[in-house]
């Protein structure tokens, strides 16, 4: 099996457009959830969200999701140093949800109401795949490509499916990730669940009331590290392995003593071949749902013990961005290496002292790390873990 | 990816318009096929309701989706013929184009006619496409990797490529591929008023159970046949478009990897399924790929009507004609049988946008 190595990143998320502005965010703890207004949530519970603050460049043919994409993949590729004659036969494989449900909604509401009933194009880019279509397209990839859905994991799936490319000799390059826009079909549905909290999510905390929804697109470009090697690429870290699980347990709720997370993180290991004490910081799917983050640590003190690493949550500063979700947390997973700091879990007021961890309430915290997971967990009980190490 | 560990198929479900039931409703359909309800009126091919009756308790049929239901008969029948054990670790891959979009409308159509008040918590879980792959998961107990894989087209194709790359790779001993959709009235509307006519639509779902070649011979299944190699790559093509260009990395590289030449397969089922420009497409790309000596080829959308089961239906058909030397011919409609040489086949996918899938496979 050959080594994976990431050598390009890129972030559209709450707190800006580009990775510098991503990182920036995470390591001053800043907490990028606020009043939604791409959609209307007058008459719902919870009017607030991780919305991305300013105009994302790309034709307006495209969905808003798509620019997202564009722009995430774009940077990772131009991060990586990659010539187009070097990405030709890549690998790219997307994570996705809502598609451009955000465009084909409003063609919906239309149509419901009486009103321009004439499919637009944007009706079009609905599905899912439509993202890695439209980037194919853009970035003339000819290798193997493929969407895959599996809820909230979707784009940290898409990494670990990347990595199986390259380590399986198919590929040399990939570039993977996940891309989600806010919906009105998201939106209302996690309304509907009673899952978003009226204030900032407040993962890890005592007194938690529930997730803060988001959008963003987070891509990697990995490689295999003797190809990466030769080309003289800057290596950001090693993907070390990955763990995928399935609870088959509750399309909605995980099963409650976090089996199926262990036994993705335990194969993240294995694949890796590491101990459980070489894991030094846990980037935790960390939603703030009472129930996911209970089970989390359940999951993570069954594995590694109670307080053996550093636990701390992307989601509560720019909320789930559903798909882009495992991507972007695998790119702070990353920085954190790099940079050798860990980004805190904002707005904790009350540790939760059923969570046996330190969370590393508000303030990023520095620390010399040389390994790190990334948790991420979707609906119908699809559990992904991912193993970086500092290179 | 390549293919170490050999992959066999050790069992077959499938629930649309035409059939029902494991690899013998399978070949007694192929050994004398027929034009499915629908499809000779130009209309979709849609599955009745009774076809789950046996494999869908009450239960489940009241608390599930239409389209979970398909998927999860369709996966019981697979695993019920293998007699592979759940237990020992199984997963699960499955292909769609559409997901549970009648769910999705269904759920927003609350919300616009009574408002906040409207959205049912139930149905928001089925507007994330892996919902059949979720509950199916739950049903069979497939507790490995459980993906969902979103392409037009060749969603089907594409899950069983990835699923014989779990299995030779050693990601899980088992793993369900599959392929499933429903056609729900918004996009029965909506597709041809974007411009895609003449594709013959059709909905169910189809699986196949795949594992280790030797494990299977160690525990006495019924080796159905062989996923000998499978490889996916892209085609330039606009998103929905069509594209010009010809080479096909994926039938070079599942030659290669399978070892066979391309005058020596036995048979093709192609994606074809009424599509003229795409069709034409994959006609011309096929040709580039196989020359002059190309074998004879099958396309089941004509009889069945396009769905991603449909992808996964001719993996299982093309492991039927390599052991029996019998294909549905290239009539339109392919009512006819052909005989060929009873070698391996190859299956090959190409949809809109040029997510491009090929696949050879062998008899037992």
């Amino acid at each position: 099996m050959r080594r994976v190595v990431v050598t390009g990143l890129g972030a559209v998320s709450p707190h800006g457009i580009g990775v510098k502005a991503f990182w920036s965010g995470l390591a001053t703890g800043a907490c990028a959830i606020r009043e939604l207004s791409v959609i209307d949530t007058e008459g719902f519970r919870c009017r607030i969200g991780g919305e991305i603050p300013e105009p994302v460049a790309g034709s307006m043919r495209r969905t808003r999701a798509d620019r997202f994409a564009l722009a995430a993949a774009e940077e990772a590729l131009t991060d990586a140093g990659l010539a187009p004659d070097e990405r030709e036969e890549m690998a790219l494989i997307v994570g996705a949800v809502g598609g451009g449900m955000l465009e084909a909604e409003e063609w919906y509401w239309a149509t419901s109401r009486g009103r321009n009933t004439r499919p637009v194009p944007a009706v079009r880019s609905v599905l899912p795949c439509a993202h890695a279509d439209a980037l194919a397209a853009r970035l003339r990839v000819r290798g193997p490509r493929h969407t895959v859905v599996t809820a909230c994991s979707s784009g940290a799936v898409a990494v670990a499916e990347a990595a199986a490319l390259i380590a399986e000799g198919v590929v040399d390059v990939a570039l993977a990730g996940g891309v989600d826009a806010i919906t009105r079909i998201c939106f209302m549905g996690f309304n509907a669940l009673k899952l978003l909290d009226p204030a900032a999510c407040r993962p890890f905390d005592r007194d938690r009331r529930g997730m803060s929804i988001g959008e963003g697109a987070g891509f990697l470009v990995l490689e295999d590290a003797a190809a990466a090697r030769a080309r003289g690429a800057r290596t950001y870290a090693e993907l070390g392995g990955y763990g995928m699980t399935t609870d088959a347990y509750h399309i909605t709720a995980p099963e409650p003593e976090g089996d199926g997370m262990a036994r993705a993180i335990r194969a993240a290991l294995r694949a890796a071949r590491e101990s459980p004490a070489a894991v030094q910081y846990v980037n935790a799917h960390g939603t703030g749902t009472p129930q996911n983050d209970r089970v989390e640590a359940r999951a993570l003190e069954r594995v590694f013990g109670a307080g053996a690493a550093l636990v701390s949550s992307t989601k509560s500063m720019i909320g789930h961005t559903m798909a882009a979700a495992g991507s972007l947390e695998a790119i702070a997973t990353v920085l954190a290496l790099g940079h050798g700091m860990v980004p805190p879990t904002a707005n904790i007021e009350t540790p939760d002292p059923d969570v046996h961890f330190d969370c590393v309430a508000r303030t990023a915290r520095e620390i010399a790390l040389d390994c790190a997971i990334s948790n991420s967990f979707g609906f119908g009980g699809q559990n992904v873990t991912l193993l970086f190490r500092r290179r | 990816m390549p293919v170490k560990t050999r992959v066999a198929i050790t069992g077959v479900g499938v629930v649309n318009a035409g059939i029902v039931g494991d690899s013998a409703a399978l070949g007694a359909f192929l050994a004398a096929p027929r034009l499915a309800p629908g499809v000779a009126d130009g209309d979709v091919a849609r599955v009745p309701s009774s076809s789950m009756t046996g494999v869908i308790d009450v239960g489940d049929a009241r608390r599930l989706s239409r389209v979970c239901q398909l998927s999860i008969a369709a996966a019981r029948l697979a695993v019920q013929e293998s007699g592979v054990d759940a237990t020992r670790g199984l997963g699960l891959v499955v292909g769609t184009e559409f997901g549970d979009l009648a769910s999705t409308h269904v759920f927003a159509d609350g919300f616009l006619e009574r408002g906040p008040s409207g959205l049912s918590p139930l149905l928001f879980p089925n507007t994330v496409m892996n919902t059949m792959a979720a509950t199916t998961a739950i049903a069979v107990g497939a507790r490995e990797l459980a993906l969902t894989l979103n392409a037009p087209t060749v969603a089907g194709e594409l899950a069983v490529a990835r699923a014989a790359a779990a299995v030779a790779s050693g990601q899980a001993p088992a793993m369900l591929a599959g392929g499933v959709d429903e056609i729900d009235a918004v996009v029965e509307r909506v597709l041809p008023a974007l411009g895609f006519t003449g594709d013959r639509l059709g909905e169910g779902a189809a699986f196949v159970l795949l594992e280790a070649y030797e494990s299977a011979q160690a525990r006495g299944a019924r080796i159905l046949g062989e996923v000998a190699a499978a490889a996916w790559r892209s085609l330039p093509a606009r998103p929905w478009g069509t594209g010009r260009r010809r080479r096909s990395l994926a039938i070079r590289a599942v030659l290669e990897r399978a070892g066979i030449a391309a005058a020596h397969l036995g048979a093709v089922y192609s994606s074809a399924s009424g599509d003229r420009r795409r069709d034409a497409w994959e006609a011309a790309v096929l040709s580039t790929a196989l020359g002059p000596e190309a074998p004879p080829a099958a396309t089941l959308a004509r009889l069945l009507g396009r769905h991603a089961g449909l992808g996964v239906l001719r993996v299982a058909a093309a492991a039927w004609t390599a052991r029996s030397g019998l294909l549905p011919a290239a009539t339109d409609p392919p009512t006819v049988m052909t005989r060929v040489w009873p070698r391996p086949g190859l299956v090959h996918g190409l949809g809109r946008g040029g997510a491009h899938v090929a696949l050879v496979v062998a008899g037992a």
